[in-house]
């Protein structure tokens, strides 16, 4: 009993038809019961993301009716009429093994190494195995694909770094400070970035955080999401000197801070080194801070050349993740021949099916 | 026969404990320390990118092989091996590999062993220098006594950690250089953040400091019943008084004005720097210390 992939990603299809085949979570038990109902599956898991919905599935028909009747079962199930061919793909055998590797490792992410879809994949299996959808085939695939994961964090660089603005910033911050629930953030400018940023540092640890925004009502609102502070945009001067991490995201079309205004807000500070992330284009502080002792700061260039080369890295190491999937798809699926009583099919015959 | 035998074995013996001092363990040791010095370069061209046991492990084999020579010394002696250039050089250099070696068991404070293994390095190719170990002259008893031996050994166990201070400043030199001028190596280098290494600036060089003053404190212990020598006029005395206050300053600026991380870790470089290039000639003027 093969298994077989069926779905759609990011790679394949835009965001409004990723939309219209998503599944609710709520809804995947059903939807996994008349997979099971209708015989197409005899084993059963729907992964549905923002940015992928694919069918595992082991089916007691061959390989290539399998694929043809699970994509009929996501255009039924979505009320689709279109024949949807170049957005859905299908993979079967050590191809679809492979593909499930590759998910679980965050290979096959748009933020290629992310570790969040592990969580998914995770959260998508454990409903199926609770509503009692896997067997013997499922499970052992899952597992070994948790397992996989596993070892490709531990033995490549594949989720080394950050490469989102936000997380570089928060790397920064603890090259400069070793614990950031001592060293008091503020937000300039109530932007998406800003807050993402903002959110981050939260994460690994900032606890006091203040927000000024020319709409005060919006710095109140972000202030209460984050736990802050809002501070009226005219004030935010005089509570500068308090701060260690500034991240300024304004639309103002002149820098809100320059040499002048920052040198004696240093001196106050009695020679703390302070962290000025500036993610506004055009940028709200002046280059020239730069020149002041233990003043630190980076704009958004900066920020993404950062990320940028993270994400290299994470691409040097792709090829050393897919030998390690390939080796592990090829020990399964030989044990699975054997199991069989049967001589392992030749690599190259596996799996022809999809795409 | 079987006499001869024994003979010849005796002998063999003898001439085989004759030519293995404890100064070649401790070039064995210095060989290591070169290996790491070299091992340090790569891993600076590498970016310090990853967590790296080697050069940590080299560095305490130095430290086993450094600690059996100073046995074997002290053993021969039977008094702590401080009373030579050789034997003073020895001792800082291990004080420097022994206090890296507890420290380096953080990670994040490994890459100090790559900053510190040049200099390990470097002070025992000159403690090996011919001439610096020159044999022991004939000592009063009072010279010999259990305090001489304490003041010097607190006063190199000082050097050694100012040493050690002053690599974990260049260590964070070099980190806020990268992040001032936005080099990519700041940000994948696994280094401590910069306030760590000031920290741990900061504490070494109070240890040095604290221990420097307990060992000068003993001098007028030295000098009670030696008439013949006026503490004042002795220039290695003066010397240490220079240092001692140099250092006070140091932490007084960093600690009661606010001196940023920078200059205090430029103090820490050129503070040690001013040691280590002044201590021989200062020893050969000084009547007490001419070794």
């Amino acid at each position: 009993m093969p298994l077989v992939v069926i779905g759609l990603s990011h790679h394949s299809a835009p965001v409004p038809v990723r939309e219209r085949f998503a599944f609710a979570q709520a809804a995947l038990p059903d939807a996994l019961q008349q997979l099971r109902e209708t015989g197409l599956a005899r084993e059963a898991v729907i992964l549905s993301t923002c940015n992928r919905v694919e069918i595992y599935a082991a089916s007691d028909f061959p390989e290539a009716q399998a694929v043809l009747r699970l994509r009929q079962f996501l255009l039924d199930y979505h009320k689709c009429t279109e024949p949807m061919d170049t957005e859905i793909y299908a993979r079967g055998g050590r191809l679809g093994l492979e593909h499930l590797f590759k998910v679980a490792c965050g290979l096959d992410s748009m933020v290629l190494g992310e570790t969040e879809i592990l969580g998914q994949l995770k959260k998508a299996y454990d409903t199926a195995l609770r509503h009692q959808h896997t067997g013997g085939v499922l499970n052992k695939a899952f597992q070994r694909a948790f397992n996989v994961a596993k070892k490709i964090r531990t033995e490549t660089n594949i989720q080394r770094g950050s490469v989102s603005v936000g997380s570089v910033a928060v790397e920064l911050a603890e090259k400069l400070f070793s614990s950031l629930s001592e060293h008091p953030v503020m937000v300039i400018g109530a932007g998406d970035t800003s807050e993402k940023t903002a959110r981050a540092l939260l994460s690994r640890g900032a606890r006091s955080i203040l927000v000024s925004n020319r709409s005060h009502a919006r710095a109140v609102e972000l202030a209460q999401e984050l736990g802050g502070r809002a501070v009226s945009f005219d004030d935010w001067a005089t509570e500068f000197p308090h701060i260690d991490i500034l991240i300024s995201s304004t639309a103002a079309p002149h820098c809100i801070l320059d040499r002048a205004k920052l040198e004696p807000v240093m001196k106050l500070r009695k020679n703390r080194p302070i962290l000025l992330i500036d993610i506004a284009v055009p940028r709200d502080i002046d280059p020239s801070v730069e020149l002041l002792e233990n003043v630190y700061l980076y704009n958004i260039d900066d920020l993404q050349a950062i990320a940028g080369d993270y994400l290299r890295q994470r691409q040097e190491e792709i090829a050393r993740c897919e030998a390690i999937i390939a080796e592990k798809a090829q020990a399964i699926m030989t044990a699975s021949f054997l199991a069989r009583g049967c001589e392992p099919a030749p690599v190259s015959s596996l799996g022809k099916a999809g795409a | 026969m079987e006499f001869l035998l024994a003979d010849a074995a005796t002998r063999f013996n003898v001439n085989t404990v004759s030519w293995w001092t404890d100064r070649h363990v401790f070039l064995l040791a210095v060989i290591v320390y070169g290996f790491s010095a070299a091992y340090s370069l790569f891993l600076w061209r590498k970016g310090f990118r990853k967590d790296d046991f080697i050069n940590y492990g080299m560095l305490l084999v130095g430290l086993i092989l450094q600690t059996k020579a100073m046995f074997m010394r002290g053993l021969s002696l039977k008094e702590c091996p401080v009373h030579n250039l050789y034997e003073a050089m020895t001792f800082v250099d291990w004080t420097i590999v022994a206090a890296y070696a507890v420290i380096g068991l953080w990670p994040k404070v490994r890459y100090l062993g790559a900053f510190a293994a040049p200099v390990i390095f470097a002070i025992g190719v000159f403690a090996l220098m011919p001439g610096l170990d020159a044999a022991h002259k004939t000592l009063s008893p009072i010279e010999t006594n259990a305090l001489v031996s304490l003041h010097a050994a607190l006063t190199l166990l000082s050097y050694g950690a100012f040493g050690l201070s002053s690599v974990a400043a260049v260590m964070y030199l070099s980190q806020e250089h990268d992040l001032k001028f936005h080099k990519l190596r700041a940000v994948f280098a696994v280094m401590p953040p910069i306030d760590r290494l000031e920290i741990i600036t900061s504490r070494l060089l109070w240890s040095g400091f604290l221990l420097l003053t307990a060992g000068l404190a003993l001098i007028p212990f030295l000098f009670k019943d030696r008439s013949e020598f006026h503490v004042a006029s002795d220039p290695k005395v003066i010397w240490s008084a220079l240092v001692w206050c140099l250092y006070l300053v140091l932490l007084v600026l960093h600690g009661r004005f606010s001196q940023s991380g920078r200059k205090f870790a430029w103090g820490a470089v050129a503070s040690f720097a001013f040691v280590v290039l002044t201590f021989w000639g200062v020893n050969l003027l000084s009547p007490t210390h001419r070794f």
